[in-house]
C-alpha cells in the first residue's frame, strides 16, 4: 500500500472527518479513493451514527436533557468522536458556524441541540431546503428575534443575517432588499413567544426545566402585501424569498467561497470577501457551476471538492478548529471510554481553545484560519492532544506502540521518529522540525523491546514523541 | 378494568432547585413507612466545583420539606452518581453510586455509617452499580450494571454471591438497572438493555420474563425501574418509551401512565415571588401538539415540549396504601398516582 493513498486518505478524512485511525485508513485505500468519496457523501446508507446513545443518557443525565451547555457540548464531541457517519458531524459543524446560533441568548441548549440535528439531516441536501429549514427553526428564530418581526413593526434582524452572513454576503443587496426580505418572514414565529422570551431573560428553568420551542406560522402577524425583492415584485412569503435568493450568482459565490474555506484551505474572515478576491478563484467558479447544475445541491459540490486536484493538493493549508484538535486527538488515541464522570470535560475542551459549541461569539460565527491560534489557545491545543497522546492505556495509543514494536525488538531514534510522525498522520515535517524531534529522540539512544521494564521504558519514549508531535505547526494544521 | 380507571393521578411532588425545596435530576426515592420520601438528586453537572445539587432531599408525600444530606464528591458519605436508595429493617439508608462502584450506608439519622465495594468485576466488586433493593431476609440484592449480574449482600456488608451473566437468555442480563422483590421473596430486574423484566426466585433462577423490544402496549424501550404492589402486579418505568406500564402478576398489560403532571406544594410556593411567570404560563399553550421530525424520536420530542408528561422516568415505587411514586427524572419531580379500587 503506497504511503501516498495513506497520506491522501488521513487528508480526506481529516476534512470530511475528524480523522481516522490507521486500521480504517488502510481499509478505505483498499475500498478506493472515489468510492469512499461516494460513501462519506451519503451518511443516510450507513449504519446508524451511534449505537450507545441511549448509554451516554442513562449515564449522563446531562445528555439526556441537554439541560446545561457542558454535557450538550460532549455529547457532540462524542458524536465526532466515535460516528460512523463522520461527514455528517462534519457538514453540522460547518453549517453551525455560518448559521452561529448560540445559547446564551436563548437560555436553551436543549434546542441548539435540535438545530444541530437538523443540520444532521439537511446538511448535505438542497441548499434551498437548507434555507426553509433554518428560516423555521425555533432557535434562530429566537436569536434572531424573527418572533418579533410582525407586518405592524419588522424586525429586520432575521431578513438582514439571511443576505449578510447566510446565503449572499454584503454588497449584494439593497437595505431596501433587507427589508422586504424581512416583511416576507413576518409570521414565521415559535409558539408561546412571550413565555420563551420571559424564560429565558430570566434564565428561569423552574418549576420543571424548559420546554422545547416550536416553529409556528402566526398568519395574521405576516404581510401579505406587495415587495420588490433583488428586481422581482410580488406577494412573496419567506419561501419566495429563498426562491430568489438561491437563483443568485452572490449565493452561488457565497456558499462555494464558505465551502472552500472550511474543507479545502483557508480564506480570510467573511467581512473581507467582498473586497479579497478568492485564493482560488477557478475552485470557487467550478463549485459555482455545480451550485446551478446540480439544483443547490450541497453533496454534488462536497463531491466536486473531495474529488479535485484542487482539494487533494490543499493538505495542511488549514489550521484545524478547536473541534477539530479535540476529537482528531481524542479520535487517533483511542476515543471515550464507557462513560465517565470526566466526559463533561471533553465538552468544554473546544471553548477552552476558542469554540465553545453551541455558544459563538456572535451571529458572525468564529473567526476561523490563523485566528484560532493565540499564544493562550496554543497551549490549551498542544496540552490538551499531549494529554490524550499521554496516556499508553488508551488504545489508540496502544495500537501505536505495538506498530512500532512490530518492526523489531529495537528500534533507532530515526526509526522512531519516523514512525510516530507516520502514525499521526502521516505528517511531513519541515527538515528542521525533524531534526529537532530526532535531536530529542537520539538522547535515549534505540528503544528496545523484551523485558517488561524495557517495555514500559519504550511506551514511554514512543509516548514522550508523540507529545512533541503535537506541539508541532504540522500536526496543529489540517 | 379500563387503562384510564385502574390508576389516578393524585399530585406531584417537589420541583427543580439546586437545594433545599426541590430536586436536580432525580433518579430514586425511597419511601419509608412512615411515608417519608428519601429523594436522590443525580445533580446536573459533574464538575469539581459544581456537584453540590447532588444529594439526598428528605420530605413526606404532602411536600413537606424535612431536610436534605450528602452532596456531591468521592469522599465518605459522598455521592457522585448516585443511582438508587433502599431502607433496611432498622431505617438505615443504601445508595449506590455508578461512579464511585460502591454502596454507602447512612444511618436513619443520615449520619454516614459505611461504604463497600469497588470497581472491578470479582466477588464483591462492581462497574456501575445500579438498582438495589433488599430481599425477604433482609439481605441487599444490587443489580451490578456493567458486569450485567445480580449481586446479594448482608446488611453489613459482606458479599454474600452473584447470579447472572452478560447474555439476552433466560436469567442472564444486558446493563440492568432496576430492581425489586415482592411478598413471596420473588426478586424483578428491570433488564435495560434487552427491553424486559426478568422474574426470578429468591435463589436467582428464572421464574418469567415479561416484555420485549418495542413501543406497543407490554413492550418496553429500555425499562429502567421495577416495582411489585401486595397484589403481585408489576410496574415497569418504561425510560425509552417516556412512560411507566402497569402489568398483572402474569404479565398482562394492564395500564400506561404517560403523566399528567400539576404544580406541586413547591412549586405554588416558588410562582408565588414569581408571578410574572405565572402569568406567562396561563396565556400560554403548555400541551401543544407536537410535530413528528424525520430526525427527532417523537416520544422524547413530546416529552420535552409538554411540562406535564413523564420525561425520562427512572424509578418507580409502590407503597402498601396503592400509591405510585414515578420519579420523573428530567422534570425534577415525582408524580404521584393512586390505584382505584382497591
Amino acid at each position: 500500500m503506497a504511503s501516498t493513498d495513506i497520506a491522501l486518505m488521513a487528508h480526506l478524512m481529516r476534512r470530511a472527518g475528524f480523522g481516522a485511525t490507521r486500521d480504517e485508513l488502510e481499509s478505505y485505500v483498499e475500498t478506493g479513493y472515489e468510492a469512499v468519496v461516494d460513501r462519506l457523501l451519503h451518511p443516510e446508507k450507513a449504519p446508524r451514527a451511534i449505537d450507545d446513545d441511549d448509554i451516554l443518557r442513562r449515564y449522563h443525565i446531562g445528555m439526556n436533557s441537554f439541560f446545561s451547555p457542558a454535557p450538550t457540548q460532549a455529547h457532540w464531541i462524542y458524536r465526532m468522536v466515535h460516528t460512523r457517519r463522520p461527514l455528517e458531524e462534519k457538514i453540522s459543524l460547518f453549517w453551525h458556524g455560518v448559521f452561529a446560533t448560540g445559547f446564551t441568548k436563548l437560555s436553551q441548549p436543549r434546542v441548539i441541540a435540535n438545530q444541530i440535528d437538523m443540520f444532521r439531516y439537511h446538511g448535505l441536501g438542497s441548499f434551498h431546503t437548507m434555507l426553509v429549514e433554518l428560516s423555521k427553526d425555533p432557535a434562530m428564530i429566537f436569536w434572531l428575534d424573527n418572533k418579533d418581526n410582525h407586518k405592524d413593526g419588522c424586525n429586520e434582524n432575521y431578513g438582514r443575517e439571511l443576505l449578510e452572513l447566510f446565503a449572499m454576503g454584503v454588497g449584494n443587496y439593497t437595505e431596501q432588499d433587507v427589508y422586504e426580505a424581512s416583511r416576507a418572514f413576518t409570521g414565521w414565529s415559535i409558539l408561546n413567544p412571550s413565555l420563551h422570551t420571559a424564560r429565558a431573560e430570566q434564565m428561569n428553568v423552574e418549576p420543571y426545566g424548559r420546554q422545547d420551542y416550536q416553529f409556528e406560522y402566526v398568519a395574521e402577524a405576516h404581510d401579505d402585501s406587495e415587495k420588490t425583492f433583488l428586481g422581482h415584485t410580488g406577494q412573496f412569503d419567506g419561501d419566495d424569498i429563498i426562491d430568489i435568493i438561491c437563483r443568485q450568482e452572490a449565493t452561488a459565490r457565497f456558499l462555494s467561497r464558505h465551502l472552500y474555506n472550511f474543507f479545502v484551505a483557508d480564506e480570510p474572515q467573511v467581512p473581507a470577501w467582498n473586497t479579497v478576491p478568492p485564493r482560488d478563484p477557478e475552485a470557487v467558479k467550478t463549485l459555482m457551476d455545480t451550485y446551478f447544475e446540480h439544483g443547490y445541491d450541497i453533496r454534488s459540490m462536497l463531491r466536486v471538492i473531495f474529488n479535485s486536484d484542487f482539494f487533494k493538493e490543499a493538505a495542511f493549508q488549514k489550521v484545524k478548529s478547536p473541534a477539530e484538535i479535540v476529537a482528531g486527538a481524542a479520535r487517533l488515541s483511542g476515543g471515550f471510554r464507557f462513560p465517565e464522570v470526566d466526559d463533561e470535560l471533553l465538552g468544554i475542551q473546544p471553548g477552552i481553545m476558542g469554540q465553545s459549541l453551541g455558544d459563538p461569539p456572535s451571529v458572525e460565527g468564529w473567526h476561523t484560519g490563523v485566528e484560532w491560534v493565540t499564544t493562550g489557545s496554543l497551549v490549551e491545543r498542544v496540552n490538551f492532544a499531549a494529554a490524550q497522546f499521554g496516556d499508553t492505556d488508551k488504545p489508540g495509543v496502544r495500537y501505536m506502540v505495538d506498530r512500532i514494536r512490530s518492526q523489531g525488538d529495537r528500534v533507532s531514534p530515526e526509526v522512531l521518529v519516523d514512525s510516530c510522525l507516520d502514525l499521526m498522520g502521516p505528517l511531513h515535517v519541515s527538515e528542521g522540525t525533524r531534526h529537532e524531534l530526532l535531536a530529542y529522540a537520539g538522547r535515549g539512544g534505540d528503544v528496545r523491546f523484551g523485558t517488561p521494564e524495557e517495555d514500559r521504558a519504550a511506551a514511554g519514549r514512543i509516548k514522550e514523541t508523540l507529545q512533541l508531535i503535537v506541539a508541532t505547526r504540522e500536526y496543529q494544521l489540517g | 378494568m379500563t387503562v384510564t380507571s385502574a390508576f389516578k393521578y393524585t399530585h406531584t411532588v417537589g420541583c427543580y432547585a439546586l437545594s433545599g425545596f426541590g430536586f436536580t435530576n432525580p433518579v430514586d426515592v425511597a419511601v419509608g413507612g412512615d411515608g417519608i420520601l428519601y429523594v436522590v438528586s443525580r445533580g446536573n453537572l459533574d464538575f469539581e466545583g459544581n456537584r453540590s445539587t447532588k444529594r439526598i432531599t428528605v420530605c413526606n408525600v404532602a411536600g413537606e420539606f424535612l431536610g436534605e444530606f450528602s452532596t456531591g464528591g468521592s469522599e465518605d458519605g459522598k455521592i457522585m452518581w448516585p443511582a438508587s436508595i433502599a431502607i433496611d429493617g432498622g431505617g438505615n439508608l443504601y445508595v449506590s453510586d455508578e461512579a464511585l462502584c460502591r454502596i454507602t450506608v447512612f444511618s436513619k439519622d443520615r449520619e454516614f455509617l459505611a461504604a463497600w465495594g469497588t470497581r472491578g468485576s470479582g466477588d464483591g466488586e462492581f462497574v456501575h452499580p445500579a438498582g438495589i433493593a433488599f430481599d425477604n431476609d433482609g439481605n441487599l440484592l444490587v443489580a451490578d450494571g456493567l458486569n450485567s449480574r445480580i449481586q446479594k449482600w448482608t446488611t453489613d456488608g459482606k458479599f454474600l454471591g452473584s447470579w447472572g451473566s452478560k447474555g439476552a437468555a433466560d436469567g442472564e442480563f444486558n446493563m440492568p438497572w432496576g430492581i425489586s422483590v415482592d411478598g413471596e421473596g420473588n426478586v424483578y430486574v428491570a433488564d435495560w438493555r434487552n427491553d424486559r423484566v426478568q422474574k426470578l426466585d429468591g435463589e436467582g433462577r428464572h421464574l418469567a420474563t415479561f416484555g420485549s423490544s418495542g413501543h406497543g402496549d407490554g413492550e418496553f424501550h429500555r425499562p429502567a425501574g421495577v416495582a411489585v404492589d401486595r397484589d403481585g402486579n408489576v410496574y415497569v418505568a418504561d425510560w425509552g418509551n417516556e412512560r411507566v406500564q402497569v402489568l398483572g402478576p402474569d404479565g398482562t398489560f394492564i395500564a400506561k401512565l404517560r403523566g399528567e403532571s400539576g404544580y406541586s406544594k413547591w412549586a405554588a410556593e416558588w410562582f408565588l415571588a414569581n408571578e410574572d411567570i405565572l402569568e406567562q404560563r396561563d396565556n400560554a399553550d403548555l400541551e401543544p401538539p407536537v410535530e413528528v421530525t424525520p430526525w427527532g424520536e417523537f416520544v422524547r420530542d413530546e416529552s420535552a415540549n409538554v411540562e406535564s408528561r413523564l420525561w425520562g422516568p427512572t424509578a418507580v415505587k409502590v407503597d402498601p396504601a396503592g400509591r405510585v411514586f414515578i420519579v420523573d427524572s428530567l422534570r425534577h419531580r415525582l408524580q404521584v398516582y393512586e390505584r382505584q379500587g382497591g
